[in-house]
This record gives structure tokens, sequence and C-alpha cells, in this order.
């Protein structure tokens, strides 16, 4: 599915647009929607009524109780993600962590980076880490940080320079994995600081998970979430 | 409570504002309808049980971006459910499993059709078409499913449901 907004006939927009609403499409076509969906306004409008139009099919699903832990499960996880958040609201629109060009741009030369590194850490070490993170930064792709993990349940967050942070500004550490609605703080680093981190109020660490410093104010971010701009940004790779 | 009466958009801005008592009023008032759609899609009440408890924390989240003027917040909860549901399937893609069920009554469907507009318009495709719409949607099918449940080859298959979905378009507006 490569046909872009601009070489599209509104015929063409106006089918996909159903077909993902009624759930045809293929897996690549369907990720390729969802992600056009966050800018481009003439599919969403095409998608917002295909949705109310086929709305009504759903009236021929039995109801199904759920169990009463689900409710419990739910009420855990809004926990989890208000942790001294108190303004939903203040989630910025399209958060960093949803833009999907980042992390393909960063993909690349992210995991070059990783690989060097796993290589020459795994020539340091005698205890064998079990997942490697580099964290760079965005712009230049300049590894900062290294994080290591020699089993599931801890890491530790190591510097690779000194890093320069605003007098009145600190960095806070956080992580993503799939599926999460959003990234956990870990909590506050200083500058140079190697931090050990349990990770054992989170699932275990899984491959592909995000990690990321941003730039807070010093008691770190009032609502929970990364409101500063990123400093150092990476993803779990799993060393075999 | 009746749908028309629950005021689902005012329970929407409430949780964008953080107050967890109208999050769990959406759960009492849609969970058992948005189970039953998770659970027809994915075919497994666990898994169904994981998708709404991703979509609540989805509508949670996302409570403060819902515009109304995009559709209706009761509309949303099931587009964001579905969508999961959807996403969950394609990845597991049961393509190869075969393992479509073949014991449902297709023409059940057709008892349940009442009332809404998007039922008249259905009722007016012929029955095999009508079935490509409601095993897509419904089911959540993929093409080669629904060939293979109906027997028909792949290219109808995909010509009738276009074909269909414009019919509904105009017959809906």
């Amino acid at each position: 599915m490569t046909t872009g907004p601009s070489d599209e006939s509104p015929r063409a927009l106006d089918e996909l647009a159903s077909e993902y609403v009624l759930g045809t499409l293929s897996t690549e076509q369907r990720i390729d929607v969802q992600e056009r969906l966050r800018h481009d306004t003439r599919l969403r409008t095409a998608v917002d009524a295909w949705e109310s139009r086929l709305l009504g099919l759903t009236e021929l699903t039995e109801p199904q109780s759920p169990s009463p832990h689900l409710w419990q499960r739910i009420e855990r996880s809004v926990n989890v993600l208000n942790r001294q958040q108190s303004t939903p609201t203040a989630v910025p629109p399209v958060a960093w962590w949803n833009r999907l060009p980042l992390w393909r741009g960063l993909a690349g030369t992210g995991l070059a980076a990783s690989l060097l590194l796993a290589a020459m850490l795994l020539t340091q070490t005698t205890v064998k880490p079990a997942y490697l993170v580099v964290l760079v930064a965005p712009q230049d792709k300049a590894p900062g940080w290294v994080i290591q993990a020699s089993n599931p349940r801890a890491i530790q967050l190591i510097p690779l320079g000194v890093v320069e942070v605003p007098a009145d500004k600190t960095l806070e550490f956080w992580t993503k994995a799939e599926g999460w609605q959003g990234p956990v703080s870990l909590g506050l680093v200083k500058p140079g600081q190697t931090l050990s981190v349990p990770l054992d109020k989170l699932p275990p660490l899984e491959p592909n998970q995000l990690f990321e410093l941003t730039l807070e104010n010093p008691n770190g971010s009032p609502i929970g979430k990364p409101t500063g701009p990123i400093q150092y940004i990476g993803r779990a790779v799993k060393v075999l | 409570m009746p749908e028309t009466l629950f005021d689902y958009e005012y329970h929407l801005a409430a949780c964008a504002r953080g107050e967890r008592q109208a999050l769990r009023d959406l759960y009492v008032q849609e969970s058992p309808r948005l189970l039953g759609v998770a659970k027809r899609l994915v075919r497994d009440t666990a898994l169904a049980e994981d998708i709404v408890h991703d979509a609540f924390l989805k509508i949670w989240t996302g409570a403060g971006r819902f515009d109304p003027a995009r559709g209706s917040a009761r509309g949303w909860m099931f587009s964001v459910t579905r969508h999961l549901a959807l996403n969950c399937l394609r990845d597991h893609s049961r393509e190869t499993q075969g393992d479509i069920d073949r014991l449902d009554n297709a023409d059940a469907f057709d008892a349940q059709l009442h009332g809404a507009r998007i039922h008249l318009c259905l009722e007016q495709l012929e029955p095999a078409r009508r079935r490509c719409i409601v095993h897509a949607y419904v089911d959540g099918y993929s093409h080669a499913q629904i060939s293979q449940k109906l027997g028909t080859p792949l290219g109808t298959v995909k010509a009738w449901i276009k074909r269909s979905l414009t019919a509904l378009r105009e017959c809906m507006g």
C-alpha cells in the first residue's frame, strides 16, 4: 500500500477507509492506514464516516459479562499510568512514543551503535548481560549512555561520557515496552552517575523495549509522563 | 442504563479530567458489549479480556483527545476496541490455521437484524454478499477465510465486498 494522499482518488481513499473499518485489510495495509491516520485528515474523515455507518453491526454480537477481575486489572493499570498524574489532558496530541518515523529513523543507526557497543562490552565483562541498550542523542545519534541487564529484573544505566544538563533541569529515565499505553518513569538521573534500577514493579524486560532520558524540571515530570525534550533514546537488544 | 440515556460524552470528558468514577461508569455501561465484540473477533475469552483491558486504558488516556465532531463517544469506544482486536487478529494471522467455526448458522444473522439503518441497508444486499460483510466486520474474517467459509472464489469475495460497501454507502449516505 504505497498510494499516497496526493495521487489517490477520492474513491480509492474511501474504499481504503471502508475496508479498514470493515477489517479486511492485510496487516501491512492496516499499519499503513493507522500511521496515515495520525496526519491525513481526509483519510481520517472517511474512516470516521465508515465507523459510524457500520457501528450498528456491533449489535449482532452477544454481550458477555466480564470476569470480576477485569475491572481490578484495569484499575491497577490506571494506577500505574497515573502515578503522580492528575491531568491526562496534558498528554500531547501525538506523543513521541507513537511517532513511528522517529523509531524507524533510529532503528538503523541505533542498532549499529548497539551492536558495536554490545561487542565492546561483551569483551570486558565476565557476567554476560541478557539485554543491552545504547541510548543515543536523537539529533546526531551520538551514544551517551548504555543500559545493561544481567537479569530481566534489574538494569544498570551507565554514562559513556559527561552530559551537560541546564542548572534548573534534571534528567528523567523512562521505559516503555510494546503494548504499554505510555512510558513509565524509572527515576531521576544525575549526569555522570551510574544508576542501578530494580524492575520489580514492572514486567520483565523484553526485546525492543524503549528507554529514554528526557529533560524535566528538578523534581521530575509533574504528570508522570515525559514532558521535556528527549536527550537520549534507544531500544533493548537481546544478547545471544 | 439504555445507551440512549447514558451520556457517553460527559463521561469521557470526566475521564479527561482524571475522574476515575467516570471510567468505572463507562465500564459498567459498556464492558459486556465491548467484551462481546472482542470475543467474537478473537474467539478466546482471556484474549478478549486483555483487549478490553487495553481498550479501557486507551479510553482513559485518549479521552482528552476525543473530538465529538468526529463521531459519537460510544462509537469511539467500540472503534478503539474493534481495532485493538483486529490488530491482534492480523498480527497472529489465522489465515493458515483454518480454524473457522463452521457450526454457526449464518442465517441466524437475519433474525437479529433490526432497527438501525445499517440493518435495513444490509437487508437490501443479496444474502451471500450480506454474509461477507457480517463475517468481515463481526467475525474478523479475512478475504481468504470468507472465501473458504462460503466456498466462493477469493476474487469474487473481494469484488462482492467492494460492491457491497459501495451499495451500503449509497444506501446510508
